[in-house]
């Protein structure tokens, strides 16, 4: 039996050792390398050529142009007011979806009958797909036939109803609400597996050494949090950073430009005006902007390989 | 003591049905407007439950058959458009794109993470390397470039340029994910195999994969959700009902102003079916896929 299996097994790597073990790893990784490099390195590579040239969609040539699109595109002020846009709506949304994720993991942490149903229901919003959160909101806060307005005036607290989607200042603070109910799952998710991991007994020994609830948080349960807080933090900027289905469906970018973030006028630059020199270039530059933070989160993460 | 234990249960409690609350009544909201007529949803203030809920919006997208409220009165019957026609093609080809942006994963993903896992080669470093750091690059940052690539490949507006796209951003977390399960199964059941004569291919077929089942139904849920809800890819390279996804086509039906309100929110409803049941099946797997991809690097 023994010998049988020693056999056949010398027959397979012999095999094997045609192919060679180098032959069988790069063999296997081919199909998904050559793929995701067919959809990042070329496209990154084809938006430096293009972004260099003059690439108009109606116009025939396609001149070196040298940094001309890169100029046009910083000299543009739409360019300016949306990079501020989205600076703002980082500023705000990322410790918004932070500390609802934290504050949501707190409270399902706590041991109460029936939270289990919490549990599912958590993961509902960001389930479902971008664009549907964002247009139930706009059916929710429409400005004329809206439910919350509604909700509001039959329980007497406005008189008049309020334009959520359609007055500059509050447009940001309804996208960034939006978002907040899209995202706050991933890190309350985070979150929550973090705090499972502090053991009981610790948290036992501060309740009994008299320790306040401030003091227990501080002690005991913020040092388990610190990393999933940083990758949070981390990731969620690069969301932030990303923003577009909520954009194009609650608030088109506007009023006038008060909820243009980058990514939206990338768009509007690129698809509006068909000139993709100048798309390629802005893409360019929001690329290398997120590559900083990727490289943060990658650091952070300390990617460590282990031996097989 | 033990009333203070009492008041914060009870403090508790009342947080986790605001908590539900929040989440729960924009579903709620969208559904009960699906299933109203358009006069009852544009008074002022809108009523919390239809008076006569009806299935008619629903008739008339995958029928075609105008609902009896609308057909009644004149000026409405505007707003019963066209374009809610091509949601139910829109769910089919947002289906078709989903699965096979999974099958895709699960066969090259399932091949590349074993392979990370259990070989030791020149430049494994650097393919993994590249693996996890195109998985955070942005869509926003490449979608200008790839939609001139699809172009120049003649890959615009078809489910298979699709399917491409999103395989190639799914990959990456896929591998990821898999990797770091395969690493966590113990060795010597494959050590077994191989001595007794299978190849690599053979263990991973008949010795690794059951035991990987977790793994996979994680990949499995994440891949189908990102490609059935993406929409900024599908926005760009779809022009025909013959590849819109479903997001694309809720998308420009709500900012139809001829839409009424009840049919938008059928579509929204319809969207969030394949998503909702996706997420309840696979939520442990999700979770734990989640929470190991992203505190592990």
């Amino acid at each position: 039996m023994a010998t049988g299996g020693a056999v056949a097994g010398q027959r397979a790597h012999s095999r094997e050792r045609r192919f060679g073990r180098r032959g069988y790893s790069w063999l296997t990784l081919a199909p998904a390398l050559a793929l995701v490099a067919l959809f990042t390195l070329f496209p990154v590579g084809y938006a430096a050529w293009t972004s260099v040239h003059r690439h108009v969609l109606v116009l025939q040539d396609r001149p070196y142009v040298g940094l001309r699109n890169y100029q046009n595109a910083i000299e543009d002020p739409l360019f300016v007011d949306s990079i501020k846009s989205s600076l703002i709506f980082v500023a705000v949304a990322v410790p918004l979806v932070t500390l609802v994720g934290l504050l949501v993991a707190l409270l399902l942490n706590q041991r109460v009958r029936g939270f289990a149903i919490l549990l599912v229901l958590v993961l509902l919003p960001w389930a479902i797909p971008t664009v549907s959160a964002g247009i139930t909101w706009r059916l929710l806060l429409h400005g004329d036939f809206g439910a919350l307005d509604g909700f509001l005036y039959r329980i007497g607290a406005i008189d008049e109803y309020i334009q959520w989607l359609s007055s500059p200042g509050l447009a940001m603070a309804s996208v960034i609400g939006v978002h907040t109910w899209r995202e706050f799952p991933l890190p309350a998710i985070l979150f929550l597996a973090a705090l499972q991991t502090i053991p009981p007994d610790l948290s036992e020994a501060a309740r009994l050494d008299r320790a306040n609830a401030w003091e227990r948080f501080r002690y005991v349960t913020l040092p388990h949090l610190k990393a999933a807080l940083l990758i949070v933090l981390v990731y969620e900027t690069i969301i932030a950073l990303s923003v577009f289905d909520l954009v194009y469906v609650l608030t088109g970018g506007g009023p006038g430009s008060a909820t243009t973030l980058f990514s939206w006028f990338t768009y509007t630059a690129t698809f509006k005006y068909l000139n993709f020199g100048q798309g390629a270039a802005l893409s360019f530059i929001m690329a290398a902007v997120l590559v900083v933070f990727i490289v943060v989160y990658m650091r952070i993460v300390r990617v460590r390989e282990e031996p097989s | 003591m033990r009333r203070r234990r009492r008041a914060a249960n009870a403090l508790y409690a009342s947080a986790g049905i605001l908590l539900g609350l929040v989440i729960l009544v924009p579903f709620l909201f969208v559904l009960s407007a699906s299933l109203q007529t358009e006069s009852e949803l544009i008074r002022r203030p809108p009523p919390i439950v239809s008076p006569d809920p009806t299935v008619d919006n629903y008739e008339y997208v995958f029928t075609g058959n105008v609902p009896a409220a609308y057909a009644s009165r004149e000026l409405l019957r505007g707003t019963v458009t066209q374009d809610v026609r091509q949601i139910p093609k829109g769910l089919r080809n947002s289906f078709i794109v989903a699965l096979g942006t999974v099958l895709i994963n699960l066969v090259l993903a399932t091949l590349a993470a074993y392979t990370f896992a259990r070989e030791r080669f020149r430049g494994r470093q650097a393919a993994f390397f590249f693996i996890l750091g195109s998985r955070l690059l942005p869509a926003v940052a490449v979608a200008v470039p790839i939609y001139v690539s699809l172009r120049s490949l003649g890959l615009l507006d078809s489910k298979l340029g699709l399917v491409l796209i999103y395989s190639a951003f799914t990959l990456p977390f896929s591998i990821w994910v898999l990797t770091l399960y395969f690493r966590s199964l113990p060795g010597e059941i494959e050590e077994a195999a191989r001595i007794d004569g299978c190849t690599r291919l053979e263990t991973l077929r008949h010795v690794v994969l059951p035991l990987a089942a977790p793994g996979l139904a994680a990949i499995g849920a994440f891949s189908f959700l990102f490609s059935y809800s993406e929409f900024m890819f599908a926005l760009f390279t779809t022009e025909t009902p013959h590849a819109k996804t479903i997001p694309v086509i809720i998308a420009s039906v709500s900012v139809n102003p001829d839409a009424s309100y009840t049919l938008i929110a059928v579509g929204i409803v319809l969207s969030m079916i394949a998503p909702i049941v996706f997420a309840l099946a696979f939520r442990r797997y999700i979770t734990s896929g989640l929470v190991a991809s992203l505190t592990r690097g």
